[in-house]
Formats: C-alpha cells, structure tokens, sequence
C-alpha cells in the first residue's frame, strides 16, 4: 500500500509495522520494552509516532492504506520525552554503567526531571542475581524473557497502577524460588535493575593479599565478547589482550577454562560411550550449564537420572589447578584462590552448590572483569598479545567452541568418534548443529550403531526438546539463548546479530587452532598419565564428577 | 419503564424464526446501539463475530458496572435478568456461539445465587442445545469492565488493557471471535426483536450525587435538563454535574436538551448517562480530587502515561488543594491530562484526564480559590 | 490476541481461574501460600503469575483476614454525600486505618472505588452484602449489631 513518511511517499507492507516499515527505510524510532524475539507489547509508550496526526506506538500500529506518518515533528517528540520523564527514577547514566535506557535519553533528547520516584521497595540480594525494584521502570522485558524465551517463569507483576513491581510469587527472593540464575533478566534490564552479585572486592582483596596466589581461568566465550566493553566491534577475538589485562591486574597465573573443556570432553565422551555401550540411562543430557542443572533440577526431577556426572568445565579445571597444578607448582593449595572468569552468572551460584566440591573460590562476569580492569587502571586496547600459562594453558580447538551452541556436542563427537572406532572423525565441522536455530539435531554412525543427538539453547527450546528426548541418545542444552556467548554474564547487546558475530569468533579460533581434537591436548594427556589414570577412573570420579538433587519448584 | 418489559422467551423464538440474517436486519432497522457507553452498532457487532472465520465463538455480557455514579445495569439485573439471559441467548443463536459468559463484577456478588437460578431456568426453557451461561466473578478491578482487559481476566491473566487492533470481535477469547456487549445492551436487543413499538431514544440514566431522589430513570433522549433536575430534587442550588468520573464536568445548563451533541459541545461525554451532581456548596477541585484518585487506583499499571501520569495528577491536585498550589502546577495538570489522553494505552487512561480539563475550563475559578489561598499564606508568610 | 505463556494447554477446558480463587479464597477468607501452590500444581499455571493475578484484584487477600471485612465506598457519589464523615468515623470507632485489620480480628477495613449503591449513598460491602444510607449513626448501630451478632454466635457454641 501507499503512505506518505515524513513527507515522501513510499511503498509499505501492511503486514508490518510501522516500526519495522521506519527501520526498514532508514528512520530510527526509539523502543524500550520492544524485544526483537517477543510480539510487541506497547508498554512504555517511547515508540511514539504520528498516523494521521494521531500518536500511536509504532511496534504495535500498522500502516492505515493512505496514512501520513511523521516521526520526527515536536509532537511526537515531546510526547516521547514526557513518557520518559515519567520513567521515574532517571539512573545518573555514568559511562561504565553501560545502562540501555541512557542511550534511549539522549535519543529523545531529555530535557527535565521533574518527578520524583514515589518507589519504596527493599533491595533483593542474592549470590548470583541481584534485584533493586527501586530502579525499575516497569519495562517488562524480564518478565517476558523468563518466561517466554527461558521458559522458567520466576517472576511477573503483581500489584496494579503505580504499585505494580516485578517479583517472584509471594514477594519472595529469587534465590528463594525456582529461578535458574541465567542472567537473561540481566542482559535486558534498560536501567540495571537487576544485576550480578558483584564479587569483585573479594578477588582484590585477594590480588592484594600477598600470601594469596590467585589464578584466574577464562572461559572460551571471554575472548569473543570482551572487546566489545572496550570499544571494539562484536566479534573481535582478543583472547591475548585478555591475558594481558589479567596479569596486569596482579593475577599470578592465567589458565585457559578450554584445558577443562577438553577434559571434560574425556570424561564426558567415555561416559556416553559406556552408557551406550552398557545400557546405561539414555538420552545422557550434558551439565556443563549450572543454569540448565538448576532448570532439570526444579522441573525435571524424572531426568536426574539422564544427567552427565560430569563437572563443568572450569569446576574440573579448579580442582586440577589445587591439586595437580598445585603439587607441580610446589605451592599450598590452601593458600592458592581460583578466580574463574565467566560469561555466566549462574556459574556464581555453581560454586556455591553444597553438592560440588569445588575448587572455584569466586566468579567474576565479563562485565565484572571489564570494571576490574578499568579500576586498575590497564588500557585494554594497546595491550600486547600474551600467551596462557603453560602448565595449564594449552587447549584444542574443541575446548573453545564450548561457548556455542552446539559446542559441547561437536567436541564430544570429535573425541567419541576417536575412543569408540580409533580412527579420526574427518568431517571435524559438525555443520547441522551448528546455528541460532533453537533446536537442532543430527546423527553419526560409531561401529556400526546410529548415535541421534540434538542440541537446544533458551529455557523454551529446551522444554520443547525434552518432550521429545527419547528420539536421542546424546543431548547438549544452554539455558541461554545463543550458548555461553549470550550468557548473563556477558556484555549486553542490543543487535542481535552480536550472538551470531561472537560464535563466528569462536569457530574461527577453533580453525586456525593447531589441535582441534580434546584427546590430542598434550597436557590432558600429561593429567591423565600423572594423576588421573583414565578417563571414569576413581581419581577422576572423586575430583572431576558429581551429583544432583531435587528441588522444590516453589 | 421500557427496560422492564418482559419478553418470555418470545422474543428468542421470534429471533429463531427470522434466521440469523433476519435478526441482524431487525437490529440494525432497529438503530441498537451499545449501552456501556461506546455506542457501537451492536448488530455490526454481532454481525463481525459472526462471519469471522473460526470454528468458535463466544458471547460476553458485561456486567461489570464499575464507574462511579452507575447503577443501572444493577437495575436490570435485579429486575429484568431473565430478559437479559434471553438477549445472551439471542445473540448466541445469532452469531453462532455456544458458551456464553457473564461477567459479574465482585462488588455484586450478592446478586449471584439469584441469578444463578435465573440462569437455570431460562436455560431449561429455552432449549438451545449446547449453549452454556457461566457467570465469572470479577474482583474489585474498574478496568476488567473494559473489554480486553475483560477478555484477559476470563482467560486467567491480569486484567490489564490490550491494544487493538487485534479486535475482539475478530480475535478476543483464547484467539476467537467474541461479542462483548453490555447488560442493558442485551436487555435491549431482546425487547428490540420481539416489540414492534420498542423506542431506541429511551435511556436508563443513573442519577446520584446532592440530590434527594437518587436512582435509575428512563428518559427520551433530547431530555430537558430541568425536568431531570425536576425528579432529582437537589436540596441546593446545583453547580455542576459529572458523567460518571470519565465524561467530564460541565456547568448545569437548566435549558440544555441532553443530547450526544449537546453534551460534547461542553467537551464531555455522555458514556452509559451517569450523572452525579453536584451542588453550589462544594468546590469542583474537591471532586476532580476524588476523581483523580479513583484513576490512580484503578489505573492497570501497564502502560508509563496512565501509570506514573495518574498519581502525579493526583498529587498536584493534593498540593493545590492544600493551599501549597501555584500556577505552574496548572500547567503541569493539564499537560499531563492531555499527555495521558494522547498517549495511553486504553480507554481508562484516554479518558482520565477529561475531569482535569473540562474543569478547568468550566470552573477555572474554583482553581484560583486554592491558589489565592496559597498567595495569602505567602503573603502572611512574607509579613 | 495474547502471548501463550504456556502454549501446549488447553486452558479453556479448565474452570475459569477468578472462580477458582473466589472459591479458594472462601474456605479460609484469603488466599494463603498453601493454596497458590496448590492451585499452580492443578491448573499448571506458573507460581509467579498466579501471584500477579491474585495481587492485581483488590478483592483477593494474601493474608488473614478479619471476620468482617469492611469495604467502603470512596467515590465521587459517596463523599458529596458525607463518605468522608463515615470513612473518619469508622477509622476511629475501628481503630484501624484503612487496609488494616481490628487487633481481636473482628473487622478488617477497606477503601474501595465506585460499589454501584450511588443512590444510596453513602454505602458500604460488609463480606460483600451491601449497606446503604449509611449515617453515622447508622453505621454504629450496624456494627454494634454485628459484634453482637458474634458474641450471640459464641454463646451458642459453648
């Protein structure tokens, strides 16, 4: 159909709306509680628009057959700046805060503040998720989020008019509830309402404490994403100036998390081929997602049993750092701090777990990291490329695609491959599950027997693919959407072609990586022939696997 | 009174003789028009649901009278319900759905077990095979008489506003075309089909406030306000009147005919014909404060204008009936009311500043009695 | 016309959740935390939105309540008709403020918005049973009655 669009007239769908037509033609229209994956809700009113000299919000509005929009006259403008003052309170929009809803200000182009918050709500604080209602400016977007994308539903509105407040049922804390601590919420509060349980004057205290040697072990999807908190573009891979910055900051070591990755895939790879090979409890479902145990823990008490004993990645790696590594060191483990840095915030909760006996002391965000970083004073940008420490630095290609979806699956099936046939699985790129489709699946033949395995990320697609799991033997989840490289611990992202930017980063490590088989790691092989014997072995049983529980959904 | 009329099942068996068309050019001859305050042609309604594509569909009596100074689907209800069951049943059979629902508001709960009964019995008589009357009990929220937020609390949501399109009439409950109508609305399409000489200018006001003869009475449109006033009996000299909270306050004209026009030429208006008066011996600030804080609470919370634009309303008006008000406070009121009206999300916050804005351009000086007392108090102060 | 939470159900075989929570609410006169779990397990509907759907409407309570609870109309109709003389009155014969509850449980008082008594104003619900023309005077003697009426009742039980 034909409108006109700020004067000119154009061609327009009248399917779509008027947000997409403007974006579509090169207009941009402020949003605050659009979410790209979600039907719009037309809840905060900053989308404004003129149709026919009427303002209406432009997520939710089609064009009329005709129609004169203008998105640019003082009408529309102040109209979008009244509803943002009436976003009480305005946050002090500091750089560092990086809050969504100051760039949203300047593209109003706030000019008053003249009301003031009437909020009185107490602070939730737990060990991973952090809520202040108080900041809130009844956005939606992680009520949403939790429940539609995750698939978890820990919290709504409750109240009406001006006392309607986000909170899990019975006022409750979210470490009280069934809540998964994956951070979603996080990533898509426009004014930092919600946040990680910051834990960075532990590890500086720690750095500062001479007695402490304290080493910090990065995970794969670190290196993807923390340039984008120094101004560089999605996608940009920096896993040496991550190095650098740590040991800038007084770490005394850097260990690579994809070293624990590749022995998680020994140990993981084995157990699948013993539970197929013995008739062990099939589909085996990977737990190197704390958000995903949490997830089978409050809703799936019947898939306990299909759970991998495995350890995470960097929870394997902690125990090896204070025991193998601290006896090759010739250092006390009691005096050694693991610090693991993460792009998740339920791994906060992870080392916390009374179950696991970890040897991860704390958990530091990328977010958290960038803010260490800046405090001390290190110019990330001009850093030289440094190398991981060698004693527990060298990693295969497998270990670092663990940050995508689809990760973990590639990596076992290039290990299991290799344990059950002896021979090398040549096509290395698993390309069928590999992508943002929400669930994927695929096949492979070892010895003879077909292997069906699939792969899901978001809360959602993984309630979706458990309806079905007994199609597989072999089942990878991510709580978040994306893999690790879209965890809550991440920098937020407002494009979401950021995800897909921050995977390619990951394959293309893994491509120009000299090993990119798990079993290949000479220094996997080392731990196995020194300490751990084999993989399954009473040695690794002992450090490297563990146990789940059921929990009470309410 | 037109509206008591009973029509004893007639009137439905007449509606199954002239078919499903038959009685929609009856409607629309008729000129019925809703009588929860829209006045949307109710058989362009019916008609909408009917031929939308789908293999359901749903009927819904609102009977969630909920704004101030309204009491006459009350009335009904008490008096004439089997006439009103018989118009669900009618609207059923007409736009082809089978489970019907009446929306009763919590405060009339008490008028449950009764109509209940009358449910029962009008079913059992009427032998429509398959049609259901479930009464659903709402619970102290002004917006679920608002019909997407109506639709959102049968489906087991919170009643909050839903932006249109999508139409219910098209796309309401779990997705399927539904016909919202109100109480009086279907009272009347009943009486509409089976009496010849039913009159479409007759309307049921409600009438409340400083007067002696408060109640519900049926009055042609076109009405001289001086009669009205005549059967009130105010006790006082009366000052103004407010259509209900969302119609606007407008001065007490003794000559005026009420009419649609009429009324929105004082920028007002009618709704469902609520009236509360109001006499000399009060100031109209006073009542847009109880105005003002019937919106603050009634207020969904979904949408930022209606929300936060309610209670600041609200507080302004506190600060300027305590004497503290000055002028830009004014500003501030009435940018905000028209701000909400432009920008909310649903009727309720389209409409909640129309109180602001009618008086203060009807009763500007009952805000300079408040604001001369704060210049009094500065000007004491200042001594 | 809304976003599915739960798409795969079929919610409108189920019974309507407000007459759900009225009847869930009539046993005990509130909703406890017993009773959200509960009704989440059977209905499966998510905790977290039950609870938002209980707080939204003003008539559900998530804590005890008193024997008799107080609703008093505080529209526009009601205070041109002394609403605000009664509203001062029962505060004080009370000894609450609205939205508390009498300390021996007897009475729990509530503002409400418009209740439809508008012609016989002012008005009140007491457990939802409507009492209308309500002077002061009139008022006093209602709850005079209905401690009486109490007291009757315990003596009876003895």
């Amino acid at each position: 159909m034909k409108i006109k669009l700020n004067g000119k007239e154009i061609e327009a769908d009248g399917g779509k709306s008027l947000l997409d037509t403007c974006r579509e033609n090169g207009i941009n229209v402020p949003t605050l509680c659009y979410h790209a994956s979600l039907f719009p809700e037309a809840r905060c009113r900053v989308c404004l628009v003129e149709m026919d000299g009427k303002l209406v919000t432009s997520c939710s509005t089609k064009p009329r057959e005709g129609a004169s929009i203008i998105t640019n006259n003082e009408h529309v403008l102040k109209a979008r700046r009244l509803n943002m003052e009436l976003m009480v309170p305005q946050p002090s929009c500091k750089k560092e805060d990086d809050l969504e809803v100051c760039g949203i200000y300047e593209e109003v182009g706030m000019r008053t503040a003249r009301f003031a918050s009437i909020k009185e709500y107490k602070p939730d604080l737990g060990a991973a998720v952090i809520r202040d209602n108080n900041k809130c400016i009844n956005c939606g977007r992680c009520v949403r989020v939790c429940a539609d994308i995750q698939g978890v539903y820990a919290i709504d509105f409750a109240s009406r008019a001006h006392n309607e407040h986000v909170t899990p049922y019975s006022e409750k804390h979210l470490a009280d509830v069934a809540c998964i601590r994956c951070g979603q919420c996080i990533l898509n509060c426009p004014v930092g309402a919600i946040s990680e349980r910051s834990h960075i004057e532990e590890v500086v205290a720690a750095l500062d404490d001479n007695e402490k040697h304290v080493v910090a072990q990065v995970a794969p999807s670190i290196r993807a994403a923390l340039g984008e908190l120094f101004g560089m573009p999605a996608g940009t891979l920096v896993t040496g100036k991550t190095v650098a910055a740590l040991r800038r900051c007084g770490f005394d070591k850097v260990f690579d998390v994809d070293l624990g990755a590749d022995i998680t895939i020994m140990e993981e790879a084995s157990e699948l081929l013993r539970r197929v090979e013995k008739n062990g409890v099939l589909p085996m479902i990977t737990t190197c997602c704390p958000g995903w145990i949490l997830m089978m823990e409050f809703f799936y008490h019947g898939l306990i049993e299909n759970m991998s004993t495995c350890k995470s990645p960097h929870e394997m790696l902690g125990m090896l750092i204070k025991t193998y590594y601290a006896k090759k060191a010739g250092i006390d483990p009691k005096k050694i701090v693991v610090v693991s840095i993460m792009p998740c915030t339920a791994k906060k909760f992870e080392s916390t777990r009374p179950e696991m006996e970890s040897g991860v002391d704390y958990v530091l965000t990328t977010r958290e990291l960038a803010r260490l970083v800046k405090m001390r004073k290190v110019d990330f940008a001009t850093l030289p490329d440094e190398e991981f420490d060698p004693a527990l630095g060298i990693s295969t290609g497998a270990g670092v695609i663990f940050g995508a979806t689809g990760g973990v699956m590639e990596a076992a099936l290039r290990t299991a491959h290799f344990l059950a046939t002896g021979k090398e699985l040549e096509k290395l790129e698993v390309a069928e599950i590999r992508g943002m489709k929400g669930i994927k699946e695929g096949k492979i033949t070892l010895n003879g027997k077909e292997i069906r395995f699939a792969c899901a990320h978001g809360g959602a697609n993984a309630r979706k693919l458990m309806e079905r799991k007994d199609d597989y033997h072999f089942i990878e989840v991510m709580a978040c959407p994306g893999g690790c490289i879209g965890g809550g611990g991440q920098p937020i992202y407002r494009d979401p072609d950021t995800l897909r930017k921050r995977t390619e980063a990951l394959y293309s490590a893994d491509r120009s990586s000299k090993l990119r088989r798990s079993h290949q790691n000479p220094v996997v092989k080392q731990i196995y022939k020194e300490m751990l014997g084999a993989p399954l072995s009473e040695k690794a049983e002992e450090l490297l696997h563990t146990h789940y529980v059921k929990r009470d959904r309410f | 009174m037109q509206i008591l009329r009973q029509t004893k099942l007639e009137a439905l068996e007449k509606a199954r003789s002239l078919g499903s068309d038959g009685v929609l050019a009856l409607l629309e001859k008729r000129g019925l028009e809703g009588r929860g305050g829209a006045a949307f042609s109710t058989a362009k309604k019916w008609r909408g649901s009917r031929d939308a594509p789908a293999d359901e569909r749903f009927i819904v009596c609102n009977a969630d009278e909920g704004e101030p100074g309204t009491f006459k689907d009350k009335f009904i209800i008490r008096h004439n319900a089997e006439t009103m069951i018989e118009g669900i049943l009618i609207a059923a059979y007409t736009v082809g759905a089978k489970r019907c629902f009446i929306y009763l508001r919590g405060e009339y709960d008490y008028l449950r077990p009764r109509l209940e009964g009358q449910i029962a019995d009008v079913l059992a008589r009427a032998k429509m095979e398959g049609v259901t009357i479930e009464i659903v009990r709402g619970a102290g929220a002004y917006i679920c008489g608002e019909a997407t937020a109506l639709l959102q609390s049968i489906q087991g949501f919170r009643g909050t506003s839903m932006y249109k399109p999508p139409n219910p009439t098209t796309c309401g409950l779990w997705g399927k075309p539904t016909v919202i109508n109100n109480v009086e609305t279907l009272t009347c399409a009943a009486q509409a089909v089976l009496f010849e000489d039913w009159n479409n200018s007759l309307r049921l006001f409600s009438l409340s406030g400083n007067i002696k003869n408060a109640g519900v009475y049926e009055f042609p449109l076109g009405v001289r306000m001086s009669t009205v006033i005549d059967v009130a009996r105010p006790a006082r000299k009366l000052k103004a009147m407010s259509f209900g909270c969302f119609g606007g306050i407008m001065p007490v004209d003794e000559n005026m005919q009420i009419t649609p026009e009429a009324v929105c030429r004082e920028n007002c208006h009618h709704g469902a014909y609520s009236v509360i008066f109001i006499d000399e011996g009060n100031n109209v600030v006073d009542v847009s404060y109880s105005i003002a804080k019937f919106y603050t609470y009634e207020s969904c919370g979904k949408c930022t204008p209606c929300r936060e634009g309610t209670i600041r309303m609200l507080n302004l008006l506190k600060k300027i009936r305590s004497g503290k008000g000055v002028k830009k406070d004014l500003q501030t009121l009435r940018e905000l009311a028209v701000h909400i009206q432009e920008t909310a999300l649903c009727g309720l916050g389209q409409t909640c500043g129309n109180h602001v804005l009618t008086s203060m351009e009807h009763f500007p000086k009952d805000y300079e009695y408040y604001l001369k007392k704060n210049e009094a108090g500065e000007s004491k102060e200042k001594k | 016309m809304c976003v599915g939470i739960m798409p795969n159900r079929d919610e409108r075989k189920r019974k309507l959740l407000m007459n759900v929570l009225h009847e869930a609410q009539e046993k005990h006169g509130y909703i406890s935390e017993h009773m959200l779990k509960q009704i989440s397990m059977d209905y499966d509907i998510p905790i977290a939105r039950l609870y938002g759907v209980v707080k939204f409407y003003t008539m559900f309570h998530t804590e005890p309540q008193g024997r008799y609870v107080i609703e008093f109309c505080g529209s526009p109709s009601c205070v041109l008709n002394d609403g605000t003389k009664l509203e001062k009155f029962l505060e004080a014969e009370l000894g609450v403020n609205v939205g508390g509850t009498t300390k021996d449980g007897m009475f729990s008082l509530y503002k409400t918005s418009c209740i439809g008594c508008c012609d016989e104003a002012p008005a009140m619900l007491v457990n939802g049973e409507p009492h209308t023309k309500l002077t002061v005077e009139r008022a006093r003697l209602l709850l005079k009655k209905l401690c009486g009426a109490h007291e009757a009742k315990k003596a009876r039980k003895r």
